[in-house]
């Protein structure tokens, strides 16, 4: 059985339509002479066993339904930026662009959630000529993108891997130390910042 | 707090190092200057009362010594009454402070009271004002968020929450982050401001630094 039903192979085909768009608004500030949006960007579809692992742990029905309209992020985009200001100016772009709307949105950069995780979040609805999971065209589909400095980014890597080991020696020290680091990471990350304004106050 | 005490009279020893362990310190004896020398070579003291009438080594040779070796203890000079020159001396070989013999027990103890709040009290390990929290110890700031912050930060922000609402020239606060041979200026200063000023915003503290570069700076609360 397909989680997705019969959007499962329109999936991949809206995540590279979205990317593009996403790579587009970054052209334009270039072409424009500001820096780019931002230094990487990746995306996946979630795959179909841990779509039906989300569906079952949020009680709802394992149905091609929940999984593309309760369930939000079947299709992700991480934009991996340089410096936190960029994070801001590519949530400003992606808000001010008209083949989506945002419909949620959490700042877990101003807000670090209690282990020190740090990002931004958006969902958005996209429109698409690309049928949904009824077979009808044009259609929405939800887009969950996470924005975040690479400082944030590498933090989350190495939060992932402790989460995911199965045995860590003394995980509330780990924990704590990981918060330490977050923050000492969110230092770097203002000084960076400050350093270019200094610099370009001084052009 | 783990003290030494250098005094040859024995009897008197006998009857501090009595009086201080009942109060909670660690005591250890010495009765002579060369005694005094070897011990605070081997262990860690906070401070070192020193009489200065001992024989091998007085206690101002010993002192010397002591500074000589990069010994930083507290030290206390014990000097006869008469003696201003002693006490001149002692305290220009690197002394602390001083008691004329002969003291009171009592005044021995007032003092090493004062100089535990000096060290414990006054350099408070959290500061807070308005939403934010400064944790010295662990150089973090908080508010809605958290962020570590460099040593300098630490310092200046420190001075500034001590201090709120008080116009800080620049002079002043480059007294309190940097040493006189960093050889910091205004434009040092400026760019530590630019950087505490963003991590107050980071964190969504309802507190700024007020202030132009060259100062002075002020640090105030804003309206949510």
């Amino acid at each position: 059985m397909d989680i997705y039903g019969t959007a499962t192979p329109h999936l991949p085909q809206l995540l590279d339509q979205v990317m593009d768009r996403i790579r587009d608004l970054s052209n334009k500030e270039v072409a424009n002479d500001r820096p780019k949006l931002y230094e990487h960007l990746i995306g996946r579809v979630k795959a179909q066993a841990s779509m039906e692992e989300k569906c079952r742990r949020k009680g709802y029905p394992v149905t091609p339904e929940s999984a593309l309209t309760k369930c939000k992020d079947a299709i992700g985009i991480r934009v991996v930026c340089n410096f936190i200001d960029d994070v801001y100016r590519s949530i400003d772009r992606i808000k001010n662009a008209d083949w989506c709307t945002v419909v949620e949105e959490k700042d877990y950069i101003t807000n670090a959630k209690p282990n020190g995780y740090r990002s931004y979040h958006l969902i958005l609805d996209v429109e698409t000529d690309l049928p949904d999971y009824l077979g009808q065209a044009p259609s929405h589909y939800f887009v969950e993108i996470q924005l975040r400095t690479i400082a944030m980014d590498s933090w989350a890597s190495l939060e992932h891997e402790m989460k995911y080991k199965h045995h860590v020696n003394d995980p509330e020290r780990i924990e704590k130390e990981l918060r330490r680091c977050a923050d000492q990471l969110a230092s770097c990350d203002v000084q960076m910042q400050t350093i270019r304004q200094l610099i370009n106050e001084s052009n | 707090m783990n003290i030494l005490l250098a005094e040859d009279e024995q009897q008197l020893s006998r009857a501090l190092v009595t009086a201080m362990k009942a109060t909670g310190y660690e005591v250890d004896p010495a009765y002579n200057g060369q005694e005094a020398v070897e011990l605070a070579a081997q262990n860690a003291y906070d401070v070192i009362i020193l009489d200065i009438m001992m024989p091998k080594l007085n206690g101002i040779e010993a002192l010397k010594q002591l500074r000589q070796q990069g010994n930083k203890a507290y030290v206390i000079m014990l000097t006869a009454m008469a003696e201003i020159d002693d006490r001149v001396t002692g305290l220009d070989a690197g002394a602390d402070d001083y008691l004329t013999k002969p003291f009171s027990l009592k005044e021995l103890l007032a003092r090493l009271r004062s100089l535990e709040r000096r060290s414990d009290d006054y350099q408070e390990d959290v500061l807070n004002f308005a939403d934010i929290t400064l944790d010295n110890d662990e150089q973090r700031l908080e508010s809605h968020n958290s962020i570590a912050l460099s040593g300098k930060e630490t310092k200046l922000l420190a001075y500034f929450m001590k201090n709120p609402g008080k116009a800080l020239s620049s002079e002043l606060l480059l007294d309190q982050g940097w040493d006189k041979d960093d050889e910091a200026d205004e434009t040092d200063l400026w760019i530590y401001i630019s950087y505490l000023r963003q991590k107050l915003r980071s964190v969504n503290a309802h507190v700024t630094i007020i202030g132009e570069k060259g100062g002075p700076f002020t640090l105030a609360q804003t309206t949510a």
